[in-house]
């Protein structure tokens, strides 16, 4: 399926210099047609200036604001420069570019708002943690509970309409990793989610999320998030 | 005599224990110094004015009751402290985790602001880098000659 006019293809960045070239090469043969923004998050190894030389529009951070908040300059772009449709994915090349078309095809004919890509509706080869998997599957329960089901809410390749960007542009989107509760933020306000089974690959990093003491941290954070969204 | 009135006794006796004078006088010098380094860290524009009454208030209240005990002993009597300094403790934490409390707003609310303000930034020098390369383009030479 071939993606409208009018689309943002934006990857946050953090010192991904190496790992980017093929990326963007990859998004740019995947979709031709769309604008590619790379959010540079404070990168100390010139990822801005690679981005920038294969053509992508970079948007710098003058220092690391964290991975939501590099999603939220994406989002502010998108919703300054008239897009249609964003598409958001990893620039670490955990994200297959070629699914991009797949993920966006929902939001694109106005099946729903938001498409995630998600690595758990169908077989893929991604393995997580035992604390990640123990995490995910706690706060999936949780977000059953406050209506929203969706088995891969960390995943970072999605297909946003107009709408999802402008509410994501509001203060409550966290700056660190938006997780189940952006999600649940959603739905009460009216967004339709669908999932969209897509191939994954183990990130280069390992578990970019979490680790350590941040696992506690994240279900402290998720639980406060979560009940702040239930009183609101 | 009860046991209730002993303990009155006793805890009055606490609370009038004759006080050397030190004590008064290490609370008195702090108040003033902390009033002096308060006032000197606005004059080098260290801390701005509008922080510091806070600090001041803590210097005046600890030169009153370094001054004048019965301040504590009262307060203490409200309280139903035994010594005047469970009194101070009690006042020193509560001031403690307040001032640390409104820090912690003040931080969120600066934190919001300086992403805000980095987005900003990212966003308005994409613009200029667009604009920028197509006003330092040469003209073409139809339009030069």
């Amino acid at each position: 399926m071939a993606v409208p006019a009018g689309v943002i293809v934006g990857l946050p960045a953090y010192n991904e210099a190496a790992r980017l070239p093929a990326v963007l090469r990859a998004v740019a043969a995947a979709v031709p047609a769309a604008e590619i923004v790379v959010v540079d998050d404070g990168s100390a190894d010139g990822t801005g200036d690679v981005a920038a030389s294969h053509g992508a529009s970079v948007l710098r951070h003058p220092f690391n604001l964290g991975y939501g908040a590099a999603l939220q300059t994406l989002y502010k772009y998108a919703l300054q420069s008239g897009a249609e449709l964003v598409v958001q994915l990893d620039a670490d090349g955990q994200h297959d570019p070629a699914e991009i078309p797949r993920v966006a095809a929902p939001v694109a004919s106005g099946e729903c708002d938001l498409a995630i890509g998600s690595r758990f509706v169908a077989q893929s080869d991604y393995r997580m943690g035992p604390v990640q998997g123990l995490g995910r599957r706690l706060f999936s329960v949780l977000g059953r509970i406050a209506g929203v089901s969706v088995s891969d809410p960390t995943s970072g390749f999605q297909a946003l309409n107009r709408r999802v960007v402008a509410l994501y542009c509001e203060p409550f989107f966290p700056p660190d990793y938006p997780d189940v509760d952006v999600l649940v933020a959603a739905t009460r306000r009216g967004i339709r989610i669908r999932e969209v089974p897509v191939e994954m690959r183990e990130s280069p990093r390992g578990s970019t999320l979490h680790g350590g003491m941040r696992d506690f941290y994240y279900v402290y954070k998720m639980l406060l998030s979560l009940w702040t969204e239930s009183r609101r | 005599m009860t046991d209730a009135e002993r303990l009155a006794d006793l805890r009055n006796l606490f609370l009038h224990a004759p006080e050397s004078g030190g004590a008064q006088g290490i609370a008195l010098l702090f108040a003033l110094a902390l009033a002096a380094v308060v006032l000197w860290l606005v004059r080098r524009r260290i801390l701005r004015a509008e922080y510091t009454p806070i600090w001041m208030a803590v210097a005046l209240a600890t030169l009153v009751v370094g001054v004048d005990l019965d301040v504590l002993r009262w307060l203490s009597r409200l309280l139903g402290a035994w010594t005047i300094s469970a009194t101070l403790f009690m006042l020193g934490e509560l001031f403690l985790v307040a001032i640390c409390l409104n820090y912690a707003v003040r931080i969120s609310q600066a934190s919001v602001h300086i992403r805000h303000l980095a987005q900003e930034v990212a966003l308005l020098r994409l613009r200029l880098e667009k604009l920028e390369p197509a006003a330092a383009r040469p003209a073409p030479e139809a339009d030069r000659a």
